[in-house]
Protein backbone atom coordinates (compact mmCIF):
# COMPACT_ATOMS: atom_id res chain seq x y z
CA UNK A 1 0.00 0.00 0.00
CA UNK A 2 1.74 3.35 -1.14
CA UNK A 3 0.87 6.65 1.36
CA UNK A 4 1.43 9.57 -1.15
CA UNK A 5 2.36 12.07 1.35
CA UNK A 6 1.25 14.91 -1.45
CA UNK A 7 -2.35 14.45 -0.80
CA UNK A 8 -1.73 15.89 2.80
CA UNK A 9 -0.06 19.25 1.23
CA UNK A 10 2.63 20.45 -0.32
CA UNK A 11 4.25 21.97 2.96
CA UNK A 12 4.15 19.42 5.60
CA UNK A 13 4.58 20.79 9.14
CA UNK A 14 3.68 20.89 12.97
CA UNK A 15 3.03 17.90 15.30
CA UNK A 16 -1.13 18.14 15.37
CA UNK A 17 -1.07 18.13 11.45
CA UNK A 18 1.03 15.01 11.45
CA UNK A 19 -1.17 13.21 14.02
CA UNK A 20 -4.50 14.06 12.01
CA UNK A 21 -2.72 13.11 8.93
CA UNK A 22 -2.07 9.31 10.65
CA UNK A 23 -5.18 9.20 12.09
CA UNK A 24 -7.05 10.07 8.67
CA UNK A 25 -4.41 6.95 7.15
CA UNK A 26 -5.31 4.84 9.92
CA UNK A 27 -8.77 4.97 9.41
CA UNK A 28 -9.30 5.12 5.51
CA UNK A 29 -6.00 3.54 4.13
CA UNK A 30 -5.63 0.07 6.17
CA UNK A 31 -3.34 -2.20 4.66
CA UNK A 32 -4.01 -6.04 3.90
CA UNK A 33 -2.27 -8.61 6.43
CA UNK A 34 0.86 -9.26 4.81
CA UNK A 35 1.32 -5.96 2.72
CA UNK A 36 4.00 -3.25 3.62
CA UNK A 37 3.39 0.49 3.72
CA UNK A 38 5.05 2.84 1.66
CA UNK A 39 5.85 6.07 2.44
CA UNK A 40 5.71 8.86 -1.11
CA UNK A 41 7.17 11.92 -0.94
CA UNK A 42 7.19 12.57 -4.80
CA UNK A 43 5.26 16.00 -4.98
CA UNK A 44 6.06 16.96 -1.13
CA UNK A 45 7.89 21.17 -1.19
CA UNK A 46 8.83 20.79 2.22
CA UNK A 47 8.64 18.23 5.12
CA UNK A 48 9.68 18.75 8.85
CA UNK A 49 10.43 15.93 11.32
CA UNK A 50 7.80 17.35 13.84
CA UNK A 51 5.19 16.37 11.33
CA UNK A 52 6.74 13.12 9.76
CA UNK A 53 7.94 11.75 13.01
CA UNK A 54 3.92 11.76 14.16
CA UNK A 55 3.04 10.13 10.79
CA UNK A 56 6.03 7.49 11.43
CA UNK A 57 5.50 6.69 14.72
CA UNK A 58 1.87 6.37 14.58
CA UNK A 59 2.30 3.72 11.50
CA UNK A 60 5.25 1.82 12.93
CA UNK A 61 3.48 1.79 16.52
CA UNK A 62 -0.10 0.18 14.74
CA UNK A 63 1.47 -1.77 11.86
CA UNK A 64 4.96 -2.50 12.98
CA UNK A 65 8.31 -1.09 12.16
CA UNK A 66 9.19 -3.52 9.72
CA UNK A 67 6.46 -2.93 7.40
CA UNK A 68 6.63 0.89 7.14
CA UNK A 69 8.78 1.69 4.56
CA UNK A 70 10.23 5.43 2.96
CA UNK A 71 10.78 5.40 -0.33
CA UNK A 72 13.94 6.90 -1.78
CA UNK A 73 13.57 10.53 -2.37
CA UNK A 74 15.74 13.35 -3.23
CA UNK A 75 13.56 16.03 -1.28
CA UNK A 76 16.31 17.26 1.30
CA UNK A 77 13.82 18.34 3.75
CA UNK A 78 12.62 14.14 3.71
CA UNK A 79 16.51 13.42 3.78
CA UNK A 80 17.20 15.66 7.07
CA UNK A 81 14.09 14.92 8.74
CA UNK A 82 14.54 10.47 8.23
CA UNK A 83 18.46 11.44 9.52
CA UNK A 84 16.68 12.80 12.67
CA UNK A 85 13.76 10.88 13.02
CA UNK A 86 15.87 7.81 12.93
CA UNK A 87 19.15 8.48 14.38
CA UNK B 1 36.50 67.23 6.04
CA UNK B 2 34.24 64.67 4.17
CA UNK B 3 35.54 61.56 4.75
CA UNK B 4 35.40 62.28 8.48
CA UNK B 5 32.12 63.69 8.62
CA UNK B 6 31.11 59.83 6.58
CA UNK B 7 32.82 58.29 8.63
CA UNK B 8 30.39 59.79 11.67
CA UNK B 9 27.38 59.09 9.46
CA UNK B 10 28.29 55.29 9.04
CA UNK B 11 28.91 55.37 13.34
CA UNK B 12 25.56 56.83 13.96
CA UNK B 13 23.50 54.64 11.70
CA UNK B 14 25.44 51.57 12.38
CA UNK B 15 24.97 52.16 16.13
CA UNK B 16 21.52 52.76 15.82
CA UNK B 17 20.64 50.69 13.11
CA UNK B 18 19.02 53.07 10.99
CA UNK B 19 18.53 56.63 10.58
CA UNK B 20 16.90 59.66 9.04
CA UNK B 21 18.29 62.52 7.89
CA UNK B 22 16.58 65.00 10.08
CA UNK B 23 17.95 62.93 13.01
CA UNK B 24 21.78 63.52 11.28
CA UNK B 25 21.33 66.92 11.15
CA UNK B 26 21.00 67.07 14.62
CA UNK B 27 23.50 64.55 15.55
CA UNK B 28 25.73 66.19 13.20
CA UNK B 29 25.49 69.45 13.72
CA UNK B 30 25.51 70.79 10.19
CA UNK B 31 22.54 71.37 7.33
CA UNK B 32 20.43 69.25 5.58
CA UNK B 33 22.01 69.75 2.23
CA UNK B 34 25.30 68.40 3.50
CA UNK B 35 23.78 65.28 5.17
CA UNK B 36 21.65 64.75 1.96
CA UNK B 37 25.02 65.36 -0.23
CA UNK B 38 27.06 63.22 1.82
CA UNK B 39 24.60 60.56 1.83
CA UNK B 40 24.09 60.51 -1.68
CA UNK B 41 27.73 59.49 -2.08
CA UNK B 42 27.59 57.13 0.07
CA UNK B 43 24.65 55.38 -0.95
CA UNK B 44 26.44 55.55 -4.59
CA UNK B 45 29.43 54.02 -3.12
CA UNK B 46 27.38 51.12 -1.37
CA UNK B 47 27.79 52.03 1.69
CA UNK B 48 24.39 52.92 2.85
CA UNK B 49 20.90 51.86 1.32
CA UNK B 50 17.92 53.89 1.82
CA UNK B 51 14.52 52.37 2.67
CA UNK B 52 10.95 53.82 2.93
CA UNK B 53 9.92 57.11 0.97
CA UNK B 54 9.93 60.55 1.29
CA UNK B 55 9.83 62.00 4.73
CA UNK B 56 9.98 57.93 6.30
CA UNK B 57 13.16 57.46 4.43
CA UNK B 58 15.60 55.69 6.53
CA UNK B 59 19.15 54.90 5.81
CA UNK B 60 20.59 51.77 6.56
CA UNK B 61 24.20 50.40 6.27
CA UNK B 62 23.92 48.46 2.88
CA UNK B 63 23.18 44.70 3.45
CA UNK B 64 22.29 44.81 7.18
CA UNK B 65 19.19 43.18 8.17
CA UNK B 66 16.56 45.73 10.15
CA UNK B 67 14.81 44.15 12.66
CA UNK B 68 14.05 46.72 15.18
CA UNK B 69 10.33 46.40 14.81
CA UNK B 70 11.08 42.60 15.97
CA UNK B 71 12.88 43.60 18.58
CA UNK B 72 10.91 46.32 19.91
CA UNK B 73 8.17 44.07 19.82
CA UNK B 74 10.13 41.10 21.50
CA UNK B 75 11.86 43.22 24.24
CA UNK B 76 8.51 45.51 25.34
CA UNK B 77 8.03 45.18 28.40
CA UNK B 78 4.22 45.05 28.98
CA UNK B 79 1.64 44.32 26.12
CA UNK B 80 3.62 45.95 22.86
CA UNK B 81 2.31 49.12 21.91
CA UNK B 82 2.65 47.41 18.10
CA UNK B 83 1.70 44.25 17.20
CA UNK B 84 1.32 44.03 12.81
CA UNK B 85 -0.62 41.84 11.56
CA UNK B 86 1.79 41.76 8.71
CA UNK B 87 4.54 39.47 10.78
CA UNK B 88 2.47 38.44 13.25
CA UNK B 89 1.16 34.93 13.14
CA UNK B 90 -1.80 34.58 15.74
CA UNK B 91 -2.30 30.83 15.37
CA UNK B 92 -0.75 28.35 13.70
CA UNK B 93 -3.23 28.05 10.81
CA UNK B 94 -1.79 31.93 9.68
CA UNK B 95 1.74 30.43 10.46
CA UNK B 96 0.96 27.83 7.84
CA UNK B 97 -0.38 30.04 5.22
CA UNK B 98 2.85 32.42 5.67
CA UNK B 99 5.10 29.29 5.12
CA UNK B 100 3.57 28.93 1.45
CA UNK B 101 4.33 32.01 0.94
CA UNK B 102 8.67 31.55 1.39
CA UNK B 103 7.95 29.52 -2.07
CA UNK B 104 8.61 33.30 -3.74
CA UNK B 105 12.01 33.26 -2.23
CA UNK B 106 13.10 30.59 -5.46
CA UNK B 107 12.52 33.90 -7.66
CA UNK B 108 15.37 35.74 -5.12
CA UNK B 109 18.09 33.56 -5.49
CA UNK B 110 17.30 31.23 -3.15
CA UNK B 111 18.59 27.54 -4.48
CA UNK B 112 16.31 25.39 -5.89
CA UNK B 113 17.54 22.35 -3.31
CA UNK B 114 17.53 24.85 -0.50
CA UNK B 115 13.91 26.39 -0.41
CA UNK B 116 12.75 22.81 0.76
CA UNK B 117 15.06 23.25 3.57
CA UNK B 118 14.21 27.06 4.45
CA UNK B 119 10.39 25.92 4.36
CA UNK B 120 11.03 23.06 6.88
CA UNK B 121 13.53 24.84 9.58
CA UNK B 122 10.91 28.09 9.80
CA UNK B 123 8.18 25.46 10.34
CA UNK B 124 10.02 23.86 13.04
CA UNK B 125 10.85 26.87 14.60
CA UNK B 126 7.95 28.72 14.13
CA UNK B 127 5.63 25.98 15.39
CA UNK B 128 8.00 25.66 18.42
CA UNK B 129 6.74 28.75 19.71
CA UNK B 130 2.84 26.82 19.61
CA UNK B 131 3.90 24.35 20.88
CA UNK B 132 5.43 25.17 24.37
CA UNK B 133 3.64 28.67 24.72
CA UNK B 134 -0.22 27.54 23.96
CA UNK B 135 -2.27 28.84 26.70
CA UNK B 136 1.19 30.38 28.16
CA UNK B 137 1.49 33.75 26.20
CA UNK B 138 2.39 36.84 28.43
CA UNK B 139 -0.05 38.74 26.20
CA UNK B 140 0.52 38.40 22.43
CA UNK B 141 -0.82 35.27 21.00
CA UNK B 142 1.56 33.55 18.27
CA UNK B 143 5.40 34.51 16.68
CA UNK B 144 6.42 37.25 14.86
CA UNK B 145 7.41 36.14 11.12
CA UNK B 146 9.61 38.21 9.05
CA UNK B 147 11.85 38.10 6.19
CA UNK B 148 14.06 40.24 4.47
CA UNK B 149 16.28 40.27 1.61
CA UNK B 150 19.19 42.33 1.62
CA UNK B 151 23.26 42.14 1.24
CA UNK B 152 23.20 39.12 -0.49
CA UNK B 153 21.44 37.30 2.26
CA UNK B 154 17.90 35.67 3.32
CA UNK B 155 17.18 37.12 6.62
CA UNK B 156 14.15 34.80 8.63
CA UNK B 157 13.60 36.31 12.50
CA UNK B 158 11.12 34.14 14.17
CA UNK B 159 10.15 35.61 17.70
CA UNK B 160 7.25 34.96 20.56
CA UNK B 161 6.17 36.67 24.04
CA UNK B 162 6.01 32.78 25.64
CA UNK B 163 7.72 31.63 28.39
CA UNK B 164 11.04 31.27 27.39
CA UNK B 165 13.35 28.19 26.94
CA UNK B 166 14.06 27.70 30.97
CA UNK B 167 11.00 27.79 32.12
CA UNK B 168 9.60 25.26 29.45
CA UNK B 169 12.67 22.42 29.83
CA UNK B 170 13.34 23.08 33.76
CA UNK B 171 9.82 21.70 34.40
CA UNK B 172 10.82 18.05 33.02
CA UNK B 173 15.06 18.52 33.84
CA UNK B 174 15.06 20.34 36.81
CA UNK B 175 19.17 19.59 36.45
CA UNK B 176 19.07 22.59 34.00
CA UNK B 177 20.02 25.59 36.23
CA UNK B 178 20.08 28.01 33.89
CA UNK B 179 19.08 29.95 31.17
CA UNK B 180 22.27 29.01 28.80
CA UNK B 181 22.24 25.34 29.45
CA UNK B 182 18.60 25.21 28.66
CA UNK B 183 18.70 26.97 25.02
CA UNK B 184 21.72 24.38 24.73
CA UNK B 185 20.05 21.56 25.62
CA UNK B 186 17.03 22.50 23.46
CA UNK B 187 19.64 21.89 20.66
CA UNK B 188 22.01 19.51 21.45
CA UNK B 189 19.92 17.02 23.18
CA UNK B 190 16.35 14.91 22.43
CA UNK B 191 14.26 17.11 25.17
CA UNK B 192 11.46 18.69 25.51
CA UNK B 193 8.92 21.09 27.70
CA UNK B 194 6.20 18.90 26.63
CA UNK B 195 7.54 15.08 28.30
CA UNK B 196 6.52 12.46 28.31
CA UNK B 197 5.31 13.10 25.10
CA UNK B 198 8.22 11.64 22.45
CA UNK B 199 9.61 14.74 21.10
CA UNK B 200 12.22 16.92 20.77
CA UNK B 201 14.23 16.57 18.03
CA UNK B 202 13.20 19.92 15.60
CA UNK B 203 16.01 22.03 17.12
CA UNK B 204 18.84 18.87 16.13
CA UNK B 205 16.98 19.03 12.70
CA UNK B 206 17.58 22.86 12.38
CA UNK B 207 20.86 22.58 13.49
CA UNK B 208 22.43 20.35 11.18
CA UNK B 209 20.77 22.01 8.35
CA UNK B 210 22.66 25.55 9.39
CA UNK B 211 26.19 23.35 9.84
CA UNK B 212 25.38 21.88 6.00
CA UNK B 213 26.53 25.14 4.17
CA UNK B 214 28.56 27.75 5.03
CA UNK B 215 26.46 30.26 4.11
CA UNK B 216 24.19 30.27 6.69
CA UNK B 217 23.80 30.98 10.39
CA UNK B 218 21.40 30.47 13.16
CA UNK B 219 21.46 32.62 16.48
CA UNK B 220 18.80 32.18 19.25
CA UNK B 221 17.93 34.43 22.62
CA UNK B 222 15.83 33.53 25.24
CA UNK B 223 15.92 35.69 28.25
CA UNK B 224 19.66 36.17 28.74
CA UNK B 225 20.73 33.18 27.24
CA UNK B 226 22.05 33.61 23.64
CA UNK B 227 23.52 30.77 21.60
CA UNK B 228 24.63 30.70 17.82
CA UNK B 229 25.27 28.30 15.20
CA UNK B 230 27.25 27.67 11.10
CA UNK B 231 29.34 29.56 10.01
CA UNK B 232 27.14 32.77 9.67
CA UNK B 233 26.22 32.27 13.43
CA UNK B 234 27.85 35.22 14.60
CA UNK B 235 26.26 38.03 12.43
CA UNK B 236 23.05 36.44 14.00
CA UNK B 237 24.42 36.72 17.74
CA UNK B 238 25.23 40.16 17.09
CA UNK B 239 21.67 41.36 15.92
CA UNK B 240 20.36 39.53 19.06
CA UNK B 241 22.76 40.76 21.44
CA UNK B 242 20.40 44.06 20.93
CA UNK B 243 17.39 42.22 21.95
CA UNK B 244 16.30 42.57 25.43
CA UNK B 245 17.61 39.64 28.11
CA UNK B 246 14.91 40.66 30.28
CA UNK B 247 12.07 39.37 27.91
CA UNK B 248 10.70 35.63 28.84
CA UNK B 249 9.76 35.16 25.08
CA UNK B 250 12.04 33.64 22.08
CA UNK B 251 13.69 34.63 19.23
CA UNK B 252 15.72 33.32 16.50
CA UNK B 253 17.56 34.58 13.90
CA UNK B 254 18.43 32.87 10.79
CA UNK B 255 20.62 34.11 7.97
CA UNK B 256 20.71 32.53 4.47
CA UNK B 257 23.01 32.99 1.44
CA UNK B 258 21.36 33.49 -1.46
CA UNK B 259 23.18 32.86 -5.34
Amino acid sequence: MRIKLKRFGSILTSRPAGREAALAIKAYQRPDADENIEIDFEGVLSVGPSWLDEVLSELRREFGSSRVICLPTKNPSAIESLRVIDS
Amino acid sequence: MKTDTRLRIIKIISEECGAKPIELVRRLGISAQAVHRHLKALVSAGSLEPRGRGPLTRYFIAGAVEIDRARQWYSSIGKPAESPSEFICETRDVLSARLARLSSLAGMGLKEDDLPLVISVVGEVGNNSFDHNLGQWRDDPGCWLETQVTGGRLWICIADRGQGVFRSLSRVDPALQDEQTALLAAFERTLSGRAPEQRGNGLKFVKNIIAGSEKRGLACRSGAALVAYGQLGGACQKELSRFSSQSCGTVTLIVWGLE
